[in-house]
């Protein structure tokens, strides 16, 4: 009885030589395997955390650029201002003392204005 | 400590002297701006002033002279009322201007006063030392007065200089070599 069993575990056990090929067909499709699991990962990482990290940093240059932008145009209507302004005062001072010059000019002529004394 | 307190010291006298460039005496200024139909302020520090230099176009004739002239400029101060019948202001309002004009600084170089169009026009040079540090012009109309503060090196040889631009006349001042206060031209 048990040298019947013997026989036949032996029969089930013994070694069977592969076919021909069988281990490269095995790594063959362990390669595509890990190809084809390894594709949501690099597409995760590409749109996941470095497509965040690019929408970060682009959102900080457009507000950087935007800043910029502002700041210079701020700054070229304050400077607009400024320049008119000192236009505007200078045009007045002109005026004034074109008024004193005619009437300096006039003191021969018809008109004259009147010397003040010593206040 | 020592040195935060010398430099809360600097910014507050820094302040105080920015301050007092654009001066209201009696606060008649504000009086004026309250009365007046039309008011112009300019009111503008050296910072300002080398702010609006670099918007000033040095091709243009009248820009590259104002840019000149406000290179050297302390500051630049003008106070324009324009009022809708005579007598909204009074001498007292010209009186408290004219006085603190009085100061030993201040040279008058011209007083125009002209009778039949009540049009009075007084030039003031501000002399320290041999240099003229300061030109005032107060401008009067029986509706309208005006006062002009330019703080900084403006010499009669400017003026003459700037004959044309801006209209500004070619203006025949000669400064009194004794100082004297008051001299009519």
């Amino acid at each position: 009885m048990s040298d019947r069993l013997e026989r036949e575990l032996k029969k089930a056990l013994q070694r069977v030589e592969p076919p021909a090929g069988f281990a490269e067909r095995v790594l063959a499709r362990a390669a595509r395997e890990e190809a084809k699991s390894a594709q949501p990962r690099a597409w995760f990482r590409w749109f996941g955390m470095s497509g965040l990290r690019w929408a970060v940093a682009c959102a900080l240059c457009l507000a950087l650029a935007g800043s910029a932008v502002l700041y210079r145009h701020q700054r070229q209507e304050k400077g607009e201002q400024a320049k008119e302004q000192v236009m505007l005062a200078l045009q007045i001072t002109s005026s004034k003392l074109r008024i004193a010059s005619e009437s300096v000019q006039q003191i021969s002529g018809p008109e004259q204005p009147v010397r003040s004394e010593e206040p | 400590m020592k040195r935060i307190g010398a430099i809360v010291a600097l910014v507050l006298a820094v302040q105080l002297a920015a301050f007092a460039q654009d001066w209201d005496p009696g606060g008649t200024l504000k009086k004026l701006s309250a009365r007046a139909s039309n008011t112009v302020d300019v009111t503008l520090d050296q910072s300002m002033l080398q702010f609006a230099g670099g918007f000033l176009n040095s091709k243009d004739p009248d820009e590259a002279q104002a840019k000149n002239i406000i290179s050297k400029l302390k500051g630049l101060y003008v106070h324009s009322f324009q009022f809708d019948k005579p007598g909204q202001y009074t001498e007292q309002d010209v009186a408290a201007i004219q006085n603190y004009l009085k100061g030993p600084d201040w040279i008058r170089i011209v007083d125009v006063r002209s009778k039949s169009e009540g049009q009075n026009v007084q030039v003031y040079f501000k002399k320290e030392g041999q240099q003229f540090k300061g030109l005032v012009v107060l401008a009067t109309q029986p509706t309208q007065l005006t006062f002009v503060d330019l703080v900084g090196p403006i010499t009669p040889e400017d003026l003459r200089a700037l004959g044309g631009q801006f209209g500004i006349p070619k203006v025949e001042v000669h400064p009194n070599p004794a100082g004297k206060k008051g001299e009519s031209k």
